[in-house]
């Protein structure tokens, strides 16, 4: 048991610190905030490329793919400091799809595929939901009619965030009617700009934005099958893993910002930080969001010893997104009136931060698997309890 | 960032563990909640030959020079038994005190013996009215040139019944300092109280008790620097405990509810009780997480005053609610008297309130956030 980093690591973690925080201008943060695009927009793509030449977006990876064989420590660090930093850290690409066709890809995909991911010049959407499948994936319609080097898709998807401004779309399809639901499924990787894909915006309460996509005869070259056919499922469940793991670095930074305005704050003649609801609201937020982070570099742990988080990854995701509930919640409290107000109005604290993050934590509990989904995992998995 | 155990540290739970399982059942802590002395001098001394006494007390007395690290690992596993008995008091709050503050004369004079298993030690501190704070405290040492009285009530002494000696916190001349005592004298009158855990816990009360100017504990008037360290590892130990019962719990939990059979099917199949076996892992691995960074961080000697208070406010509320929640999951046979959950269930109260439950940490939490 040890919970320092290496000198090797905190050097490297600086280093990219360093460079993060020379980079990072008002405009990057008001692409999340103020514009909606979750995982950032065209400045913070500018940044992630000037990462992606140093080899930080994948530092795992070797160099023949664009990595620096850092290890998966390194990169939950940089990824939680950058989570610090209000950046986007979340990258389909980078984060889900890459490490899933490092995993099953053949070698040409990975050599097609993986150093564009690694140098931060595409972004990738993920392409599981559609209106009659959330919980229920297996339950995906989206039709890919084998038609010899390629694939004719037809059929709608839902919820999938990024697609307006991603160059290729993870896609989960339909390839065999005939077999068990989970054993229909294929992956591709689909360019967006490919004619018949037409994307429809859906604003989230969190105001940032997810799409409909329509496929409307696409053709996908069977070259951008990811491993064998109708074996998608399988890698899914590696991708969602892989998703769940979330850095909470925002969440301290927004909690450290909410524990510089108590101190600084009066309610009728009185410092907030002498009241003891406050106080001991405070540190059960402080205590969660340590678990939380304890949690995350756990998963770094088992990936770096080549174990597989199964439902770790489930409970490290259910426990960060109900923290941040928690934290929002209490800190909207906190702030009491002030609390309520939006970026852009007058008298408004911390940016209007506190109300921003209440919003969208709605969403987090069940995004990437609803915290009721993450609940099953770990009972089944974890514990080995029998399905019904 | 590492989270796992080294290859001495492994050796200890498993044959901690091993232990435990033949010398510790269910009926036997039963047997010790009954028993007035509250442990058994068979398996004291077989705990001593196995080392544990001398864990953490250096090679030069006798010991085996482990680390807090590595008694927070042999803690946990006796949590897991419930292990009834004085060990916590005489080496976490004896030993390691004696360690900490003793000069050599008072270290060669007990800890030999300590490591030995010869020894039981304890520490009084709260009094009618008082906590974990000495400022408040009413005990008062009397400086008589040679020697101290020391009068005053001590309640909630653990273990004090059968102890040998008691590091009692008093206040000489208003400041607080600790006395290494005699306490089998009979100027200290022991009353067992009777608590919803049978764990050992005494009323004390020191009536003139003379004691020599030799057995004050570390400096004069500087017992608070002490005692803050104290109940840093008390805490820390506290919690240790607490994580492997909880993890215990949570197993007998789901022993429980793959076989125990409704509706024609085992009720572990039933999302309701899935979620609250899910709810309890995430308690237990979020508990040991945070209780073994701060054990860390006390090994490695590093300024952890949140982060202990982080481990035990959340470990005993955490604790607690797996308790309560494998009581839903277990149903009728676990609220019985000869089931073991109970054990559990009653220790978990007795656990939060031991060293601070969590309302009193996370006050020290906020005061380190907001300062």
């Amino acid at each position: 048991m040890q919970f320092n980093f290496s000198p090797e690591e905190e050097k490297l973690c600086n280093e990219v610190h360093a460079f993060l925080q020379k980079e990072i201008t008002q405009q990057v943060i008001d692409e999340t905030y103020v514009l909606g695009a979750a995982y950032g927009g065209p400045e913070a793509r500018k940044i992630i490329k000037k990462i992606g030449e140093k080899g930080w977006v994948c530092p795992t990876w070797t160099s023949e793919y664009g990595g620096i064989q850092s290890s998966e420590m390194v990169r939950f660090r940089i990824l939680d400091d950058m989570s610090y930093m209000d950046l986007p850290c979340a990258f389909v690409g980078a984060h889900m799809a890459g490490p899933t066709i490092l995993r099953f890809g053949s070698e040409e995909l990975k050599r097609e595929f993986l150093p564009p991911i690694a140098r931060g010049e595409v972004e990738y959407a993920l392409g599981y939901t559609e209106p009659q499948a959330g919980s229920d994936m297996v339950s995906l319609e989206i039709r890919a009619e084998d038609r010899g080097d390629h694939f004719i898709l037809n059929g709608q998807k839902m919820f999938n965030t990024h697609t307006h401004i991603a160059d290729y779309h993870w896609l989960a399809t339909r390839t065999n009617t005939d077999a068990p639901k989970h054993r229909g499924i294929s992956l591709m990787i689909v360019d967006l700009k490919t004619p018949g894909i037409t994307i429809r915006p859906m604003i989230t309460m969190g105001s940032w934005q997810t799409n409909e996509v329509f496929y409307d005869d696409v053709k996908v070259p069977k070259n951008n099958l990811v491993g064998e056919l109708n074996r998608g499922f399988y890698y899914i469940m590696v991708a969602l893993d892989f998703e769940r793991m979330l850095p909470v670095g925002r969440y301290r930074h927004l909690f450290d910002r909410l524990v510089e305005y108590v101190k600084e704050s009066y309610l009728d003649g009185k410092p907030l930080a002498d009241n003891q609801i406050i106080r001991q609201k405070l540190a059960n937020i402080a205590i969660e969001l340590e678990a939380a982070h304890l949690l995350y570099y756990q998963l770094a742990y088992m990936l770096d010893k080549g174990e597989v988080p199964s439902y770790q990854a489930s409970m490290q995701k259910l426990f960060a997104t109900e923290a941040g509930q928690h934290l929002t919640n209490v800190g909207m409290q906190i702030m009491g009136f002030y609390g309520q107000l939006q970026q852009d109005s007058k008298l408004s604290q911390l940016e209007g931060r506190m109300e921003w993050y209440y919003r969208s934590a709605i969403v987090e509990t069940i995004f990437a698997g609803t915290s009721e989904i993450q609940r099953n995992i770990i009972a089944l998995r974890g514990l080995g309890l029998p399905a019904r | 960032m590492h989270y796992g155990l080294n290859e001495q540290q492994e050796m200890i739970k498993r044959t901690a563990r091993d232990f435990l399982t033949v010398e510790c059942p269910g009926a036997f802590v039963k047997q010790m909640v009954k028993d007035e002395k509250g442990y058994s001098l068979e398996l004291w001394d077989k705990m001593a030959s196995m080392g544990w006494m001398g864990l953490v007390i250096p090679e030069q007395y006798g010991g085996a020079g482990a680390t807090f690290l590595d008694l927070t690992v042999l803690l946990e596993e006796m949590g897991r038994a419930c292990l009834p008995g004085p060990f916590f008091s005489t080496i976490v709050l004896g030993g390691m005190s004696i360690l900490e503050a003793g000069n050599d004369l008072q270290k060669r004079e007990f800890l030999p013996r300590i490591a030995a298993g010869k020894l039981i030690l304890t520490l009084a501190l709260a009094e009618p009215h008082t906590g974990y704070s000495a400022e408040s405290i009413h005990t008062e040492a009397i400086d008589e040139g040679n020697s101290f009285i020391i009068s005053g009530t001590k309640f909630f002494v653990p273990d004090a019944h059968v102890a040998d000696n008691i590091i009692c916190v008093a206040k000489s001349s208003g400041q607080i300092t600790l006395f290494l005592v005699d306490a089998k004298n009979s100027s200290i009158s022991k009353t067992l109280l009777k608590t919803i855990a049978g764990d050992k816990q005494c009323e004390a009360v020191f009536n003139k008790l003379r004691t020599p100017k030799a057995s004050i504990l570390g400096k004069e008037g500087q017992g608070n620097s002490y005692l803050r360290q104290i109940l840093l590892r008390a805490a820390v130990a506290k919690s240790a405990e607490m994580v492997g019962a909880s993890q215990r719990v949570l197993e007998m939990t789901v022993d429980y509810v793959k076989q125990r059979v409704q509706f024609g099917q085992p009720v572990g199949a039933f999302q309701a009780v899935q979620h609250h076996c899910a709810n309890m892992m995430t308690y237990v691995d979020t508990s040991k997480y945070l209780t073994y960074k701060a054990a860390w961080m006390l090994s490695e000697g590093l300024f952890c005053t949140k982060e202990v208070a982080m481990a035990k406010a959340w470990t005993s509320d955490a604790y607690r609610k797996v308790t309560l929640l494998g009581h839903q999951c277990i149903g009728g046979v676990g609220y019985m008297e000869d089931h073991d959950l109970p054990l559990y269930s009653k220790r978990a109260k007795a656990d939060e309130i031991a060293f601070g439950d969590a309302d009193f940490h996370r006050d020290i939490i906020a005061q380190e956030l907001l300062v």
